[in-house]
């Protein structure tokens, strides 16, 4: 983040926190698409994630006064999502016989094929903190440090739970991995 | 010759997705790479990594992202905005009332009366809050909330609506899908009435209704 787009965004937040219904609006069109696609890659169900998306920004709403700028705006907002689809994550797993987590393990591993179901059953596999680091890193494309602001913990616990993320797809998608293999004999 | 350190190997495989997602500073991207180019291990683990967020990110990215939909958060915000003009206006209200003495001894006289009106009434008061819904026999002494949520309302939209309010679900759901909500330790009535405002309010809450068990304080 440059520290041009950075003044902006304080800037943005100031107004928002002085009760700027426009810069509210501007704020919010600015980010709806970063969150919709992070949340709707973690959650099922389209319409929780455009509630999950509107409880983030009436947190934003109500705390912007507060933020300090200790960290990069997007950061900020991104800790607030992660917190809410952290707690949506878990509720999916506590409240619901989750239908997902049923497919047998060895049935996602002995597949040979990429498709939709095959990948997204291996990801429902990992636990929300594992989920939520892959999400981040591949898709949102954080840096760990960054992650470790929004996730509110250690860099260390960052790369143990994406180590731990990643031999678990392993064992789960080993044909991607050997896709890899193959792709290197290949190349050597 | 390159004069960087050598990265150990464990350290170096341990930042590849970080690597991969283009998010390492000049310096360690540049180390990262010069390990990777002495070890087969980590080219391999690099390919494999690149691969599979490719694969993954092919078939689960969202179908296209909605338009900005803002009507349900411009609501919620006008009602936020509400209740705190209304709590500004009953503070003032009660600062400008406040200013004569007798007024004050109105006040008081007026609290004590209703207080010894409900310890007088109570015991129907009680009885009457059970004919409506399903009484659990296992709750001990305190408030509680019961609350029946919309259809609609899904599993993960249930856990952060609770979540937000510190309520855990303690029984239910009844034969007529009735909830019975309380804090983790046991909550004030103050609390729970902060909770019932708010589920009250909200439109996947159908019916929320306070409960009291037993000599709760
Ligand atoms: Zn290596």
């Amino acid at each position: 983040m440059t520290n041009a787009s950075n003044a902006n965004d304080l800037a943005l937040l100031y107004r928002v926190g002085r009760g700027d219904r426009g810069a509210f609006s501007e704020l919010y069109r600015l980010y709806q698409p970063r969150l919709y696609g992070y949340l709707r890659r973690l959650l099922p169900d389209p319409t929780t994630v455009e509630e999950v998306l509107d409880d983030v920004m009436l947190v934003v709403w109500k705390d912007a006064r507060k933020f300090r700028g200790q960290s990069a705006m997007s950061t900020w907002i991104f800790g607030i999502a992660y917190r809410k689809a952290m707690t949506a994550l878990r509720s999916e797993i506590r409240y619901q016989a989750p239908l997902d987590r049923s497919t047998d393990a060895n049935a996602i591993a002995d597949k040979t094929s990429p498709d939709i179901d095959w990948i997204r059953a291996a990801l429902v596999h990992l636990s929300p903190d594992h989920r939520q680091v892959v999400e981040l890193t591949y898709f949102s494309g954080f840096s760990y440090a960054e992650i470790a602001a929004i996730a509110s913990c250690p860099i260390n616990t960052v790369k143990t739970r994406m180590f731990h993320a990643r031999r678990r797809l392993k064992v789960l998608l080993p044909a991607l991995a050997g896709q890899a293999r193959e792709h290197d004999r290949e190349r050597a | 010759m390159n004069a960087r350190k050598l990265m150990p190997h464990e350290e170096a495989i341990e930042l590849l997705p970080w690597l991969i997602n283009d998010s390492l500073s000049g310096d360690e991207r540049d180390t990262v790479l010069d390990h990777a180019r002495s070890c087969v291990i980590c080219r391999r683990e690099t390919k494999a990594l690149e691969n599979l967020r490719d694969s993954v990110k092919r078939v689960i990215s969202p179908a296209p992202i909605p338009a900005p939909d803002m009507r349900n958060i411009n609501a919620r915000i006008d009602a936020l905005i509400h209740r705190q003009n209304l709590g500004r206006r009953w503070l003032s209200w009660i600062a400008e009332f406040c200013v004569s003495p007798w007024r004050i001894a109105f006040v008081a006289q007026t609290v004590l009366l209703v207080v010894l009106g409900t310890a007088v009434l109570w015991p129907t008061t009680r009885n009457a809050e059970f004919t409506t819904l399903t009484q659990s026999q296992d709750l001990a002494d305190g408030h509680y909330l019961r609350v029946v949520f919309s259809p609609d309302l899904t599993h993960a939209r249930l856990g952060v609506l609770l979540d937000d309010l510190g309520l855990a679900i303690v029984d239910g759901p009844s034969e007529r899908g009735v909830y019975t909500l309380a804090t983790q330790n046991s909550m004030t009535v103050a609390e729970r009435d902060i909770a019932l405002t708010h589920l009250s309010n909200h439109r996947s809450v159908l019916f929320a209704q306070p409960v009291d068990l037993g000599a709760a304080p």
